[in-house]
Order: C-alpha cells, then structure tokens, then sequence
C-alpha cells in the first residue's frame, strides 16, 4: 500500500535534490566541457561552500550573508586552484589531471577536518523560511519547499549569465571551440579561469543553501560528488540542459527508490547510469565533440 | 617597409618538419598567393603566421612588430586574422552572435551594417544557428568573422573549397571588392584559376620550401612552373 | 621492462622480508604497522598492475577488495570453513569473478568515462554491502571473530597469530604476490598491457585485443584485492565495513602515487611512506588528525613534480648520478644512413612475408568492388574498383577533395565502407577491424607517429611481433617473453631492414625524428605483413630524409606488396611501379608513373583547367 502522502513527499525530495545535483553538475560540466578537465574536486567545492557560508553566519547571523560568502570563497578557491596548478596540467594526459584534482579535493577536505573537526555543524534556515508549510494533503518543510525556488532562481541567473550575457557566449563558444575564441582576440586561458571559477561557484552555492538542509561535515562532499558524476554521464558531458535534465531524473531515481529501500537507491542510479551509457554513449543530451 | 615580413619560418607538428626557413613578404594593399600541392604546408604556413601553431624558429613581423611565437589572441590584436580552411564557425551560436563575438576585443570593429551590406545573405540569416547554415554561407560567416576586426591582413585558407560554382563566384567578387578596397590579402586556395585571377604575386610551396616567387601574370606565361609543383 | 639478472628482484624481496621484522622496529615501526603496510602492498600489486602497467585508473578497487575479504570473512565465521588458506583463495577467486563482471560494464569506456565508472562501483558496492546484504556481511558491524591461520602438522600446530607471528604469514602471501607479479609482467601479457597503456590504438592496430587484455588486467586486479581484504579481516580477527569504502580506493592511489606507479613495488613503498607518517605525525608531533591533510598535499606535490613516485625519483637521480661521467650523444640526426654508399637493396637482408592465404604469390591480393562512402549527403567516394597484383608497390594520388585519405581508410578497415567489397587474400575483409586485418597479414604505417612512447625500439617491434606470434589473444601470463619461439630473430631482422639496430635500446623519446619515421615503419613490417600500406611516410622530412627514406622503402618492397599515399609526387614516382589516380571520390585512370606524367586529363584534374 502506498501512502500518497509519503510518496508524494518523496517526489519532493527528489525535485529538491536534483535540483541540487543539476546545479552542481552544471558546474562540473562546463569546466569540462570549456578545460577537458573533470574536477575531482566538486563534492568537496560544495562542501567547502557550506563550511564558508557557517562561518559567515557565525560572525553575522545573516543568512544572506553567509549564502554570498560561501559562494565568493569558492569561486575565489576554484580561481586560484586554475591560475596555480591546474593550468600546468592542461598537456598532461587525462589520467594526471584526475590525480591532481582527486589530490586537491582531498586536502580541501582535510583542511576542513583540521579547522572544524569531524563533528557535524549546523547552519540554521533563514527565520522565515523555518518550520514546515501545510499543502493541504500533506506536510512539508518550508525551507526545503523554498530550496526549491532558490535553486531554480540559481539556475536561471547561470543560464542567463550561459545565454545572455557576453561572457556566457564566450564561454558557449569556448566549450565548442577554444582555439577558435583565442584567434578572434580572446585571450582563451583567461575565459578558462573564469569557467572554473562560475563552476566552483556554482558548487560551492549549492553547498550553502542546501546547508540548513543537512548537517556539514567534511566528508558530505564525497556522496554528492558519485552522484554528480552520474548526472554527467546520463545528460552528457558539457551539455547544460543535460545536467538539469540528469539532475531531476537522479534525484527522483535516488528518492523514489529510497522509499522503497534506501539501500537500492545507489544501485538504481548505477543501473540508470549503465543504461545510458549502452544505449547513448555520450549522454541524453550530449554531442559528440568531447569525448 | 612591407606590411609582413615572414623570414625562416620553421614549424612542425609534434616533431615533424613541415616548413622549412619559409620566408615571403607581403605590401600593403597587396593580394598575395601561397600555392602547392596538398600537404606541402600551405595551411601550415597561414596558421603559423596566425600563432595557431607556433613556429620553432624564424620571424613574423607584421608591421613592424615580431609576432612569431606569440599566441593567437596576441597576434588578433596586432592585426592579422585567419579563416580557416574549416571555416569552424561557432554552430551553437547564431549569425550575429558570431560576429558579436568576433568584435568584442577588437579596436576598431566594423559596424554590422556594413557587414551586412557586403554579405546580405548574413542579413537575411542573422538569427540562424550556425548548424543551420549552408557552406557558402558559413563562409561567407567565416570570411565577416575576420573583417569585423578591421584586420591590417587577412589570410584565407581555401574559402572556395567544397562550393558550387555559383556560390565561387559570389565570393570571388566579394574578394575583389575587398582588395579593391584596400584589404591586403594572403590567399591560399586549390582553385588555380580562382587565385590566378585574384592575386597580383605568388609564392609557390612544394614540401615545406618555398621554390618559386613571382607575379601571376608571369606565371601564367610560364606553366611549366605549374606543371613542376603542382601538377605530376 | 624489468630486464636484470633472473631473479634478482625476488632474491632481494625475499631478503629484504626476512630481515625486516630485525631492522624495521629500531626505524619505529610497530609490528602491526608492518603487517598493514604488507596487506596494502599486497592489494597494490594489483592495482599497480592495472594502473601503472596497462594505464587504467579505477577508483573501484575497494568493491574488489571489500567482496573478496568479506567472502573469506563469512566462510571463515558464519559458516564455519574450517581452512584459512583456502578461504582466502574462494575469496580472491569470488573477487575475480566479481571483477570480470565489472569489468565487462565499466571497460566498454575510457579515460574519464572509465574513471567515473569505477568511482560510481566502489559507492554502489559500498551501500550493497551496508544494507541490503547487511545479514551476510554484518552491515556496520563487519565480520568479527576471524580466525588465524593454523596448520596441523601432525606433531605440532603453528597458529600466527599477530604481531611479529603473523607478520611471517603475511609475508610470505606477499612474497608469493611479487613472484607472481613479476611473472606476469615479464609475460608477453604484460608487454600488451603496457603497449595499452602507451597508444591503445597501435596495440590494437599490430594485431592484439585490446578489450581483452584490459578485462585480463582488471581481473587480475581484482585477485589481488579479493585476497588482500581476506588477509585484512586475518589480520584484524575482523573484517571491518570501511574495507568496502571509498576512502580505502582512495588512498590505494594515492600510496600506489607516492611510492611509484608501474614499479609493483610502488604500493609497498608507498603504503609505508604513509602508514609511518601517520603514527609519526600523530605521536611524534601531536599533530593529530592533521597527517592525513599533510600526506594529501605531499601526494599534490608528487603528481605536480615527481611523476614517476619515490621510486621513479630515487630512479632519476640514480640515473643523473651515474650519467655525469659520461656523455649522452645528442641525436639531432640520429644515425644517418652512409650517403651514397652501397647501401643498396641487396645489402639489407630480405623478410620474406609468411605465406599466408591459400593463393600462390600471383595475381591480385588485394581487391575491392564498388567501394562508395557516404557521409550524410557527402559522397566522399564513389563506386571504386581497385585491385593490386601481389609484389606490385602501387602509388595513389589526387589533387584536394579526391578523397585518398578515406579511400585508404577503408582498406585499412580502419572506416567501414557504406557499400561495396574489399577482398584481401581471398578474405572478404569488409567492415572488419583494424586488429583482424593486421592478423590476416594487412597493416599500416601512420602519416603521425603512432609508437609506444615509454619503450625502446626493441620493446616497440617486441609488441609489434606478438601480435603475429600469438594471435589476437592470448592468456599466457606466466610465460617468460624470452621463451616466445621466434621472437627474437624477427624483432633482429625488423631492425636490420629499418636500420634501427645500433639503436634498439634506446627509449623512444631519445630518437631522432627520421629514427622515429623508421621504427613506425619498423611497427608495420614486424609482423611480416604480406601487404603493407604507407601513408605519407615522407611527411615532415627534410630532402636528405626523404631520399633515403625511398631508399629504405625500395629495399623493404623486395618481395612485398605495398601501397603509398603520399604528397611528394617526386619522391613517390621514384617508388612506385603503378599509379592510381582518384579525383572527387572516383579512379580517374591508372598506369606507370611515365603514363601519369604524361596524361592531359590528370594534369587538368591537378591544374584545374587554368592554362587554357
């Protein structure tokens, strides 16, 4: 017998969480769409974003200014991370550049682990977004209801920024062809940096907002970051409407089946991931340009 | 002083030799030829010139400065520009966004007005895609693309390349227009007759060295230099 | 290669294990550190031959490694199997089979794709372990209560218990795992799998399949790891879920990278480096939790600078050191052929190719019927007809847009043709790949170097010759390369015909541009093909280079059949005894190289109708 209530709920949660995954992933699949580089370093991106964000609001009680701050710390991060050390590895095979990322992302995480410990901390919702909404049939937390708009308003700022913008086209240009962008007088190692940085961003905003939704510990990345990688592979590599598209379809996998029980959830999501790549090797929405 | 000054030019691939000590010049104003066989470097030898591959060793100086080696965006700047044989037009974007993009960083751009009226099918088709476009008109982009940035030379490699007859022509006047107008030009095509017709000199390429200089007009009386490098 | 001394390397391990329960405690390592770095050494053996041997990046080595350990753990405990050893072997062998299923899913991908794969298994495996399967393997809890081993003598029981006991237990499995180790990669299979590792397209165009080897290296990865986590749950009495973790693939890789990937002894080097560090770290400097945060950034450093590891480092400087006397010649021309010399055909001695089909040596090798290719709306070729006659070497030219290159595409089988028959010694090859044609006797040498970068030249054509030797594939891990029949002569005589035999051991990357043109040539006659297609061997050579370049494939054309693509209409005519003409995707006309020359429909096709 299925509870409506409960399910229904559930689906919630799933539109919640891949909204996440989709934000994320966007991140992680425009650097490697525009650099050739998969950032093994994402999932602990976004957990950096919370961790800032805490600190931010350990000093202000401001929400707001906590989101702002998580969000600029990691942009600033993932900037830095390309001007120092990623951009050395871009002639160097693939395999170096996961090791580098992988390396990094473990230390952004034990940095963490030293400043803040092990133990789970909490970012508290915004005042007005607390407690729960009443739908009628059902109950629900507002905050995670707000999450949902929050991350959609996230997602059309970047895809206006993607679309409407002239960095946007830039970057749309670049992820096609970069050689092409630096013959017409752009300076295509600097359209590079900030790729890497309004992907970190990205992640590290969806770190923060979802903060008050969980409890931050070091290691939250590493879940959200299997997770992302599988959003990637079934919308397509590079593709932005790809990682939404993925997005919605692993949360409400990952959420649907975790009703029913929360260990096959995983292996749901692996399955999905398997059939993707048998029936469309380059993703739902990919292109064949990047391998 | 000409307006490009090329001297021993060495470029390879990885560690394979394609050009070696290519030297050419080029006057302002001028509609200059690179011509050979295939695989005898003449693409090589535009994109060297543009930074896209950096040459090992030699010289390119474009109105007196040496912008050999430099990257691509930097060698824009001082005012050279490529079409390149695949055209690579920006498919997910579309035709005016093209030639936005290709105007941002330069100086002295030219209004889309008047890339218009030299191209009215890019008027006509200002909202496609670049998928969508036919190869005449991609070209047609390819070719704007690099004119928007008011370039001091543009090189074309191969723009007559896979297009109906119809569509070489429309080209070829819009070529003659330009040089009429000023544009220096170096021109590397297959169409011989094409590029006869187009430039005033010629440089013959054949296995990485350049072999032969002269004015079209000479050439054309003297086929058998045709016939050596180009022919069987 | 590892080419010393026989056993040199398992004499100094065997030393090396002996001696160290005397000399490891006064450098501050407790016995049970040692055990842990052993079982890690262990479970990196594999995974070092995974990665740095045949260049796959797994992160999903902790599912191996999880389900072997909890297979011996629940033999050992649950369900009451009495013998330690033996459940350790079910469960190494449960891993295998595990692993070869995984990897029939995750090495249909590559690079990324396969990276991110394998990242996704070792979660999903993780989560399996913890609940759905949680009754078997104690969810949270693990296993406890696994027994020591011990063994009956009749007279008297040994039981290793822990500490120094039972370090003799595991070092001796681990002893066992270098032997086997090092067995496998002096095998003709570890030779593939490094020639994967170097250009997976050349391996698989000289005639091996690829996806084989790689499932093969995968499996035996996973063999290592299965019964790495059965000693683990030995060593603890216990078998703890976190084996199942991610963080245990983690720093897998991150030992295997700061020891020294492609070394086998990375791992060890490197779980050491790590598990001293961290009780250093922790005790000596009160540093807490913080060794992990130190060790991760001396794993960045290593990847950014020290690429090869501790071991490669040590390696390098070894080299430096002992180099400084002597002078390495610089090799900007490598070694010339003597100009003008007599080296003329007869000198070079002739590799008559292995008679293969039935036919006898006349007639057409090769042949192919209406041979069309269609792009979308592109017809790139049109209707071919081609047919070569055995020890003819024939030329193909075309002015731009004649379509050689697909054209040659597709005898190479590296493009399937839309319609039409391509028919090579009565085989009927069409729309095969690449690694069939190269067994059937047909192979190519690339316009760009395609060779296996970290090799010498011997080690290149080594590869090269195994492909005919052994077919496709095949699983003889446990043979020495030396014991392959004819394995030496052929790779002797591939270097005698390209010349390279002064330079056979030197690594690729020290060779000169004209030496490398000659070992991809080198790469293409190894297997003694009967048809052999060169395309553009002249490209990006200086005019010396390419006279004796034609001076090298005249005399390599003795009693072969080749086809040539190349732009250098002088050169090639001076090779070639026939000419095909393509011109927009059809034959336009063939005849001998006089014939062409003189042909006014070829000079249009070429001139374009410009000397009107």
């Amino acid at each position: 017998m299925i509870n409506w209530a409960n399910f229904v709920s559930q689906m919630f949660n799933g539109l919640v969480l891949g909204a996440l995954l989709a934000l994320i992933s966007s991140g992680l699949t425009i650097i490697y769409g525009t650099l050739g580089v998969l950032n093994l370093a994402h999932g602990a991106m976004f957990m950096l974003g919370g961790y800032a964000g805490y600190v931010a609001y350990s000093y202000t009680d401001s929400f707001i200014v906590a989101v702002i701050a998580g969000s600029l710390f990691v942009m600033v991060a993932g900037v830095v991370m390309e001007r120092v050390i990623i951009r050395h590895f871009y002639g160097r095979p693939d395999e170096d550049q996961l090791l580098v990322t992988f390396g990094i992302g473990i230390v952004m995480v034990e940095l963490v682990r030293f400043f803040f410990g092990s133990l789970s901390l909490t970012v508290p919702a915004p005042q007005i977004l607390s407690g729960i909404t009443s739908l009628g049939f059902m109950f629900y937390p507002t905050y995670r209801l707000a999450l949902v708009g929050i991350i959609a308003v996230a997602l059309l700022a970047l895809f206006l920024v993607l679309y409407r913008t002239r960095i946007g086209m830039i970057v749309r240009a670049g992820i096609e062809d970069s050689v092409m962008v630096d013959s017409l007088g752009i300076n295509v190692y600097r359209v590079f940096m900030v790729v890497f940085g309004i992907g970190a961003m990205a992640a590290g905003f969806a770190g923060i907002v979802n903060a008050p939704v969980v409890s931050l510990t070091p290691d939250m990345g590493e879940a959200i970051l299997v997770q992302t990688f599988v959003v990637v592979v079934i919308g397509g590599v590079g593709s932005f409407p790809g990682a939404i598209l993925g997005g919605l379809i692993a949360g409400e996998i990952i959420s649907i089946t975790s009703m029913i029980n929360p260990g096959y959830a995983y292996v749901m999501l692996f399955a999905a991931m398997t059939l993707v790549l048998v029936l469309r090797p380059h993703g739902l929405l990919g292109s064949q340009s990047r391998a | 002083m000409s307006l490009l000054e090329v001297h021993g030019l060495n470029s390879y691939y990885a560690d394979s030799h394609i050009l070696f000590d290519v030297g050419m010049h080029v006057e302002r104003n001028e509609v200059v030829a690179l011509i050979g066989r295939n695989g005898a470097g003449k693409s090589t030898t535009l994109k060297s010139l543009m930074g896209v591959v950096r040459p090992r060793s030699g010289q390119v100086v474009l109105d007196g400065v040496n912008v050999a080696g430099k990257a691509s965006h930097a060698v824009a700047h001082a005012g050279m520009q490529l079409v390149h044989e695949d055209r690579r037009i920006f498919g997910s974007l579309n035709v005016e966004e093209n030639l936005v993009l290709a105007g941002l960083t330069a100086d002295n751009k030219w209004p889309l007005d008047r890339i218009y009226e030299m191209f009215p099918r890019l008027r006509e088709r200002k909202g496609s895609r670049g998928t969508d476009l036919s190869g005449g008109e991609q070209q047609m982009l390819a070719i704007a693309r690099a004119l928007i940035r008011d370039p001091k030379i543009v090189l074309l490699d191969e723009p007559f390349e896979g297009l109906a007859p119809v569509i070489v022509r429309d080209l070829m006047k819009a070529c003659r227009d330009l040089a009429a107008e000023g544009q220096t030009i170096v021109l590397v095509e297959q169409n011989l007759a094409a590029t006869l017709a187009l430039a005033q000199r010629v440089y013959i390429i054949n296995n990485g060295h350049i072999v032969h200089e002269g004015t079209a007009a000479d050439i054309k009386a003297q086929p058998e230099v045709l016939h050596r490098y180009l022919g069987v | 290669m590892i080419k010393q001394r026989p056993f040199l390397v398992e004499t100094l391990t065997a030393v090396g294990l002996l001696l160290a329960p005397f000399v490891l405690p006064y450098l501050g390592f407790a016995p049970n550190t040692v055990n842990r770095i052993l079982v890690w050494g262990l479970f990196g053996i594999g995974f070092d031959i995974l990665f740095g041997f045949t260049g796959l990046l797994s992160f999903g080595q902790s599912a191996l490694y999880g389900t072997g350990g909890f297979v011996a753990a629940y033999l050992l405990t649950q369900a009451g199997f009495p013998h330690v050893v033996t459940a350790l072997f079910i469960g190494m062998v449960a891993a295998a089979v595990v692993g070869y299923l995984v990897g029939l899913i995750a090495l249909r991908s590559t690079g990324i794709y396969f990276a991110m794969i394998t990242v996704a298994i070792a979660e999903v495996f993780f989560f399996v372990e913890f609940n759905p399967l949680a009754e078997w393997t104690g969810g949270e809890n693990g296993l406890p209560g696994v027994p020591s081993p011990s063994f009956d003598l009749g007279f008297t029981q040994i039981t290793f218990s822990s500490g120094w006991s039972l370090y003799g237990f595991l070092a001796f499995w681990y002893f066992i795992g270098i032997v086997v180790g090092l067995r496998i990669i002096r095998s003709p299979v570890g030779a593939v799998f490094r020639a994967i590792r170097d250009n997976p397209l050349r391996a698989a165009a000289v005639g091996h399949n690829i996806h084989s080897y790689k499932i093969t290296a995968f499996v035996i990865a996973a063999a290592y790891a299965g019964f790495a986590g059965g000693l683990l749950g030995v060593m603890q009495a216990f078998m703890p879920p976190d084996a199942f973790m991610f963080h245990t693939s983690a720093e897998l890789i991150m030992m295997t990278a700061i020891g020294g990937t492609g070394t086998l002894f990375g791992p060890l080097v490197g779980a050491s480096i790590w598990l001293f560090l961290q009780d250093f770290l922790q005790a000596a400097l009160g540093l807490g939790a913080a060794w992990k945060l130190v060790l991760g950034v001396v794993f960045v450093l290593l990847v950014c600078f020290l690429r090869r590891g501790i071991i490669g480092g040590i390696h390098d400087l070894y080299l430096w050191l002992t180099r400084r006397g002597e002078t390495e010649p610089d090799a900007p021309e490598g070694v010339p052929l003597p100009l003008g010399a007599d080296v003329t055909a007869s000198d070079m001695p002739a590799m008559p190719p292995q008679p293969r089909a039935t036919d006898g040596h006349d007639g057409p090798i090769l042949q192919a019927v209406g041979l069309t290719k269609r792009y979308g709306g592109l017809v790139a070729n049109s209707d071919i007809d081609f047919t070569v006659n055995h020890g003819e070497v024939r030329g193909i030219i075309g002015p731009n847009g004649a379509g050689k290159s697909t054209f040659f595409k597709m005898l190479t089988c590296e493009v399937p043709p839309t319609s039409g028959r391509i028919v090579f010694e009565g085989n009927d090859i069409t729309g095969r790949n690449v690694t069939d044609v190269c067994q059937l006797g047909l192979t190519k040498s690339y316009q760009v170097n395609q060779l296996f970068t970290r090799l010498t030249v011997r080690e290149n054509l080594i590869i090269a010759v195994l492909g005919e030797l052994r077919g496709k594939f095949r699983l003889d891990i446990f043979r020495k390369i030396d014991n392959v029949q004819g394995l030496t002569e052929q790779v002797e005589r591939t270097l005698a015909m390209v010349n390279l035999t002064a330079r056979a051991d030197t690594p690729v990357t020290a060779l000169a541009y004209g030496e490398k043109r000659r070992l991809e040539i080198g790469l293409a006659l190894a297997s003694s093909p009967s048809l052999l297609l060169l395309d553009e061997p002249l490209a990006g050579m200086s005019p010396q280079e390419r006279v004796e370049t034609v001076r090298l494939l005249k005399s390599i054309s003795r009693g072969r059949t080749m086809i040539v693509i190349d732009h250098d209409m002088d050169s090639l005519f001076e090779l070639v005894e026939r000419v095909t003409v393509l011109q927009e995707g059809r034959v336009l006309v063939e005849g001998t190289p006089e014939e062409i020359k003189g042909n006014p429909a070829v000079q249009e096709a070429y001139l374009g109708g410009v000397l009107e």
